[in-house]
């Protein structure tokens, strides 16, 4: 019973996608836009599946994925770490909190060129960008998240005899993990945008920089193809944090 | 064993907002004692027993646990919630043994107290099961389980009973007895059922609300150990819950609701 409701609502959840390929064929056939412009999905995913077969593809694909993922980690721990700080201590709060109020509203990637001039055009920049958008709504969340644990969770651990510092780890946290997730969540598709954004700008490799190089070149098709796999590589991660999320909100009244 | 010295506890939550939820409560209470407090809803009846806990702090006055300041929480006090406050990613097992485990118990000794505690509160067979399974009862007993899990001298039970169905209470309140029964430890009972109070506890102290203070103190004189089936036909547990059930309405009806 249960499967069956599963596979219908993936199955409705397919259709707006559906959809959106129809209208972009729509477009592509009515003669808007020549066809050496705007290429036919079909024409599009089937080099993408061609170049799923070719190393020098799945290479620029590998950079794309290794400096999102490697940014994502990193804005999670400072994110979670900072924000948990700052509801165990108030004083790092009052310091914490301007300094987000101040930097948060910044667009980060107008950041990007100063990022490229200290820390090189390599991942190191590309890595920096990604925490510096994606640790904001983590830090956010988790702030929020843990101020709004109801206090008997950490009162019966205080009266176990757990430090407080220890109840912050074991009890809030794990108790805001709803809410700290949330965050991840949103962080993860920042994540997905600011890398490509930020190969796009200025790389050599990564799938921002293929789409750039096929762009200058005319190339319309494999301007496509960048975009299709940098939304498979979301489409990856998010099945994968469902996974971790699934395993880690266990116990938690479902949301549904 | 405990001594309410002169405590009083204000609430400002804004300049023309402030709220006296107690004033000046003294009380003491002896090893070994079963006390309730009871009181209309907002008499600070709670809060009292966060003071007591170490978890609010007091405005004035102090509160003595074996002649030692209460400065904090800590692990001779053991809460338990009338929202059972049990962590909700943690199974039955898990949330039992995390204060022994915090408190560096070594695991197999851990887990076997642990087990043994859920014998007593009959979920021996839900020990893998999560909070958001179980029924309100089962809920509630897994948290006294966790509480005594760490071996406090004195139980600090915020109506602990009051989420949960008439059936359900007196059937933990039979529980809480027969487990209270074994080794006698101090009890500070926060409840609005007369009945409860008159049941469970030597002493019952009535409270009147805005602001908290007590009125009136019952000694409750009836033979131990205390059987819910005899007590309803006994004569003096009828007298003792009339009494203070009137003295209780008279209560409610000063306070501002």
């Amino acid at each position: 019973m249960n499967a069956v409701r599963q596979w219908s609502e993936r199955l409705i959840g397919a259709v707006p996608i559906i959809g959106l390929l129809a209208l972009w064929q729509a477009i592509a056939m009515s003669g808007l836009a020549p066809p050496a412009l705007l290429p036919t999905p079909g024409v599009v995913f089937a080099r993408f599946f061609q170049q799923l077969g070719s190393p020098a593809f799945l290479d620029h694909a590998a950079v794309t994925l290794y400096r999102l993922f490697a940014g994502f980690m990193i804005a999670v721990v400072m994110g979670v770490t900072l924000g948990i700080a700052a509801v165990g201590s108030r004083a790092f709060a009052a310091i914490v909190t301007p300094v987000v109020r101040v930097l948060a509203p910044v667009p980060k990637i107008a950041l990007y060129p100063a990022l490229t001039l200290t820390l090189g055009y390599d991942d190191a920049s590309k890595i920096a960008l990604v925490i510096a958008d994606a640790m904001f709504p983590i830090l956010l969340a988790t702030y929020q998240g843990a101020s709004a644990v109801e206090p008997k969770l950490a009162w019966s651990a205080r009266a176990a005899g757990v430090s407080p510092v220890r109840t912050l780890f074991t009890v809030v946290l794990p108790a805001a993990m709803p809410s700290v997730l949330t965050g991840a969540r949103i962080g993860l598709i920042i994540s997905c945008i600011v890398v490509f954004l930020a190969e796009m700008i200025t790389s050599t490799d990564g799938l921002g920089h293929l789409l750039m190089r096929a762009a200058r070149n005319f190339q319309t098709v494999d301007m496509f193809v960048p975009l299709i796999a940098i939304s498979m590589l979301g489409l990856m991660l998010n099945a994968l944090f469902n996974l971790v999320r699934r395993r880690l909100l266990r116990g938690f009244p479902e949301e549904k | 064993m405990i001594a309410i010295e002169g405590v009083s506890k204000r609430f400002d939550a804004a300049r023309d907002r402030r709220h006296l939820a107690l004033n000046d409560v003294t009380l003491s209470v002896a090893e070994g004692e079963f006390v309730s407090i009871l009181g209309p809803s907002g008499c600070g009846k709670s809060t009292l027993l966060y003071i007591v806990g170490g978890f609010v702090e007091p405005t004035a006055g102090r509160v003595l646990v074996k002649d030692v300041p209460v400065r904090g929480p800590g692990p001779d006090r053991g809460p338990v919630f009338q929202e059972f406050a049990l962590f909700p990613w943690k199974t039955v097992l898990g949330n039992v043994m995390y204060g022994l485990q915090q408190g560096g118990v070594p695991r197999a000794e851990a887990l076997a107290r642990s087990r043994e505690l859920l014998t007593m509160v009959r979920l021996s067979a839900y020990e893998n099961f999560y909070p958001k399974e179980l029924s309100g009862g089962m809920k509630q007993r897994v948290a006294i389980a966790r509480t005594l899990a760490y071996r406090p001298n004195i139980l600090l039970m915020d109506e602990p009973f009051g989420a949960l169905d008439a059936h359900t209470r007196t059937g933990l309140q039979n529980d809480l007895l027969h487990i209270w029964d074994k080794d006698r430890k101090t009890v500070l009972f926060v409840t609005h059922s007369v009945e409860e109070a008159v049941f469970l506890s030597d002493r019952v102290v009535m409270m009147s609300s805005a602001p908290g203070r007590i009125k009136q103190i019952f000694d409750i004189d009836l033979p131990r150990p205390r059987s819910r089936a005899e007590l309803l036909l006994d004569r003096r547990f009828q007298d003792y819950v009339v009494e203070i059930e009137k003295m209780f309405d008279d209560t409610a009806q000063q306070a501002p609701a």
